[in-house]
C-alpha cells in the first residue's frame, strides 16, 4: 500500500510534466521587430491588423514589447515614456504599418493618403482604442 | 464521576486544538489583513510568524522550568493570557498592535499546551490516554485551522477568527478552575529527555514542510485561483481526510517504515504542488492527499516517540510543542521573502501575458485596449490589497453576450493563474526540502526516532 502511494506520487509528477510543468506557460511575448502573421479579410480585420502592426512598430522603436506599450497608455503610474515619445513612436509605427498594408494590397490605393492623414492628425487615444473605422473615414 | 470528567475533557481538548489551529488559522484572512492595514506580504506574514515564534520560544524556555510548576496553574495562566490576547487581536486597530497581541497569544498558547498534558492525563485517568487526546486534538486543530479561519472570514470578518477563540479559552479556564484534577508536574529533571531529540527534530522538519501544504496551498487556491474561502477550505480538506484515511495503514506498517514513508509522501506531495502547471484543482487535491497521507503515517509515530513518559510527560510535551513551532517559524522565515520577491514580478509577467492573449484574440479593437487598461488597474488594486476581480473588465465590456470575449476572458484568466501559480514553485520546493531532511534524520537516527 505504501509502495502504491509512493508510485502515485511518481504518477503525479508524470502527469504534471506531461502538462508542461517545466516549460513557461504560453503565450511567449513576440519580438515586435519581427513580422508576424495577422488576420486579414474584411475592413475591420484589416484596420485591426494595421493598428496592431503599428503598435509593434512603435514598441520596436521604443525597445519594448507591444504588450508593455499598451499597458503604458492612458493615465496611471505605468508610463515608462513621456507622452511625446509615445506619440511619435505610435504615429510612426502606424504610418509604417499603413505602407505595408498598401504593399500587401489590403487597402485600396485611394484610401492610403486618407488614412495617412488620419494617422497624422487624429487623437492617438481614438486611433488605438479603435474608435474609428474605415467606413467612418470613407463615409 | 467518569462521565463528568469526560465532559470536562472536551473543552480542554478544544482549547488544545485551537492553540494548534492558531498556527495557521489566519492564513485565509491574510489578503483581507493585507488590504486593511495597507502593508507588504512580509509585513502581513508576521501575523502568522509572531504567534509561532512566541510559542516556540516560550515552550523551549518552559522545558527548563515546567517540571517544577503546578500544571493546572500553568494551564490556567495560559488560558487566561490566550483569552485576553484573543480579545486584543479582535480589537486591533493597527498591524503593529495585532502582531504584538498575536505574540502574547502565542505565549499563552505555549503555557496552555504545556499545562494541558498532565491535566488531560488526570482527567482521562491515564497519561497515555491524555497524551492521545492531546495529540489528536493538536493534529486536528492544525489541519482544520485554515479552513476554520476561512469560513469565519467569509461569513463575518477577520476579527471573527479571534472573537470565536475567546469563548473556547473561557470554557477551558472554567474547566480548570472547577476540575478536581490538579496534577503537579513536579517530575524533576530527567536526562532521558535527550532521547526524544531525533523524534522532535523530525517533527520540527515535518511541521516546517506543512507550511507548504497548509499555508501556501491555501493562499494559492484562494488568492490566485480565486476560490472563496469556503471553496478553498473544501479543496484543502483533502489533506486531513487523507491523514485520517492513512491511520489504519500506519498501524500495519513498522514504525520506521511509517515515519520514512510518511516523510517521503509529504515531500512527494509538496513537489507535486510545486510542479502544478496551472490552476488545476484535481492535481492540487492529488498532491494534498499525498501530503495528508504522509502526515497521517509519520506524525502519530513521532508524537509517541516525542511524548516519552520516562522523560517526564510535561517536559517532553513542552519540548515537542517548541520543536514543532521552531519548524513552522523556520519555514515561514524562509518562504515569506521568497514569495515577496517572486509573486509581484510574476504578477507583472502575468499581466503582460494576459495582454498578449487579449491583443491576439478575435475580438474587436474597441474592446482590446480598454479591457487591457482596466485589467492593469485591477492588478494595481490587487497590489493595494484588494482581491482582484479579473473577470470584471470583460464583463463590463459585454462578455455576457459576446462569446469571443468570454472565451478570451477564460483563456486570459488561465494564463494569469498559471504564471502566478508557478511563482510559488520555489517556496513549495523549500518545504519539500524540509520533508526530505526529516526523511534523512529518520534514516540516520532510526533508533532515536523510533526507540
Amino acid at each position: 500500500m505504501l509502495a502504491a502511494l509512493l508510485l502515485s506520487g511518481v504518477a503525479l509528477f508524470g502527469v504534471e510534466l506531461g502538462k508542461g510543468a517545466l516549460s513557461e506557460p504560453p503565450p511567449k511575448l513576440a519580438d515586435p521587430c519581427l513580422p508576424r502573421a495577422g488576420r486579414t479579410g474584411g475592413i475591420d480585420a484589416t484596420i485591426q491588423r494595421i493598428v496592431l502592426d503599428g503598435l509593434d512598430g512603435a514598441a520596436c522603436r521604443l525597445h519594448t514589447t507591444r504588450e508593455e506599450l499598451v499597458l503604458s497608455l492612458g493615465s496611471g503610474g505605468h508610463r515608462r515614456w513621456d507622452e511625446h515619445t509615445i506619440e511619435v513612436a505610435l504615429r510612426s509605427g502606424l504610418l509604417r504599418s499603413l505602407d505595408e498594408a498598401e504593399r500587401r494590397g489590403d487597402i485600396p490605393g485611394f484610401a492610403g493618403p486618407l488614412l495617412r492623414r488620419l494617422v497624422e492628425r487624429a487623437p492617438l487615444d481614438r486611433l488605438i482604442r479603435g474608435g474609428f473605422s474605415l467606413r467612418d473615414l470613407l463615409g | 464521576m467518569r462521565s463528568s470528567r469526560g465532559y470536562l475533557t472536551a473543552p480542554l481538548a478544544a482549547a488544545v486544538a485551537i492553540a494548534f489551529a492558531d498556527s495557521s488559522i489566519v492564513v485565509l484572512a491574510l489578503p483581507e489583513l493585507y488590504g486593511r492595514f495597507q502593508t507588504s506580504i512580509e509585513g502581513v506574514s508576521w501575523v502568522v510568524t509572531a504567534y509561532n515564534l512566541a510559542v516556540a520560544v516560550t515552550a523551549l524556555a518552559l522545558v527548563l522550568l515546567v517540571h517544577r510548576l503546578d500544571a493546572a496553574r500553568v494551564l490556567a495562566v495560559g488560558l487566561a493570557v490566550f483569552l485576553v490576547a484573543s480579545v486584543a487581536c479582535a480589537l486591533a486597530g493597527s498591524l503593529g498592535f495585532l502582531i504584538g497581541a498575536r505574540a502574547v497569544q502565542g505565549v499563552g498558547a505555549a503555557l496552555l499546551l504545556a499545562g494541558s498534558l498532565p491535566v488531560l492525563g488526570a482527567l482521562t485517568g491515564s497519561d497515555a490516554t491524555g497524551a492521545r487526546v492531546w495529540t489528536l486534538a493538536g493534529t486536528f486543530g492544525l489541519a482544520v485551522g485554515p479552513a476554520l479561519g476561512g469560513v469565519l472570514t467569509q461569513a463575518f470578518d477577520w476579527r471573527a477568527i479571534f472573537v470565536a477563540q475567546a469563548p473556547v479559552a473561557a470554557l477551558g479556564l472554567l474547566v480548570v478552575v472547577r476540575s478536581p484534577a490538579h496534577p503537579v508536574a513536579a517530575e524533576g529533571w530527567r536526562s532521558p529527555l535527550r532521547r526524544t531529540l531525533p523524534a522532535n527534530a523530525c517533527l520540527g522538519l515535518l511541521f516546517g514542510a506543512l507550511v507548504g501544504a497548509l499555508f501556501l496551498a491555501v493562499l494559492l487556491v484562494i488568492s490566485v485561483w480565486s476560490y472563496s474561502p469556503i471553496g478553498g477550505a473544501a479543496i484543502v480538506s483533502a489533506l486531513p481526510a487523507a491523514a485520517l484515511a492513512a491511520r489504519p495503514l500506519e498501524r500495519r506498517l513498522g514504525r520506521l517504515a511509517a515515519v520514512c514513508g510518511g516523510a517521503a509522501l509529504l515531500a512527494a506531495g509538496l513537489i507535486g504542488l510545486a510542479l502544478l502547471p496551472s490552476a488545476s484543482v484535481a492535481l492540487a487535491v492529488w498532491a494534498l492527499a499525498l501530503c495528508g497521507a504522509g502526515i497521517g503515517l509519520s506524525v502519530p509515530v513521532l508524537s509517541n516517540a516525542a511524548l516519552d513518559p520516562s522523560a517526564g510527560l510535561t517536559r517532553s510535551g513542552t519540548l515537542t510543542v517548541g520543536a514543532r513551532h521552531v519548524g513552522l517559524v523556520l519555514a515561514l522565515a524562509l518562504i515569506a521573502p521568497l514569495l515577496a520577491s517572486k509573486v509581484p514580478a510574476a504578477g507583472d509577467r502575468a499581466l503582460l501575458r494576459g495582454t498578449a492573449v487579449l491583443l491576439d484574440a478575435p475580438v474587436g479593437l474597441d474592446k482590446k485596449v480598454p479591457v487591457a487598461l482596466d485589467l492593469r488597474d485591477a492588478f494595481d488594486r490587487a497590489q493595494a490589497g484588494e482581491t482582484p476581480d479579473l473577470a470584471q473588465p470583460f464583463d463590463a465590456h459585454g462578455a455576457d453576450h459576446d462569446s469571443a470575449l468570454a472565451a478570451t476572458r477564460d483563456r486570459l484568466l488561465g494564463t494569469i493563474e498559471a504564471t502566478i501559480t508557478r511563482a510559488t514553485r520555489s517556496a513549495f520546493f523549500v518545504c519539500a526540502a524540509f520533508a526530505a531532511l526529516a526523511l534523512l534524520v529518520a534514516g540516520l537516527f532510526r533508533r532515536g526516532v523510533v526507540p
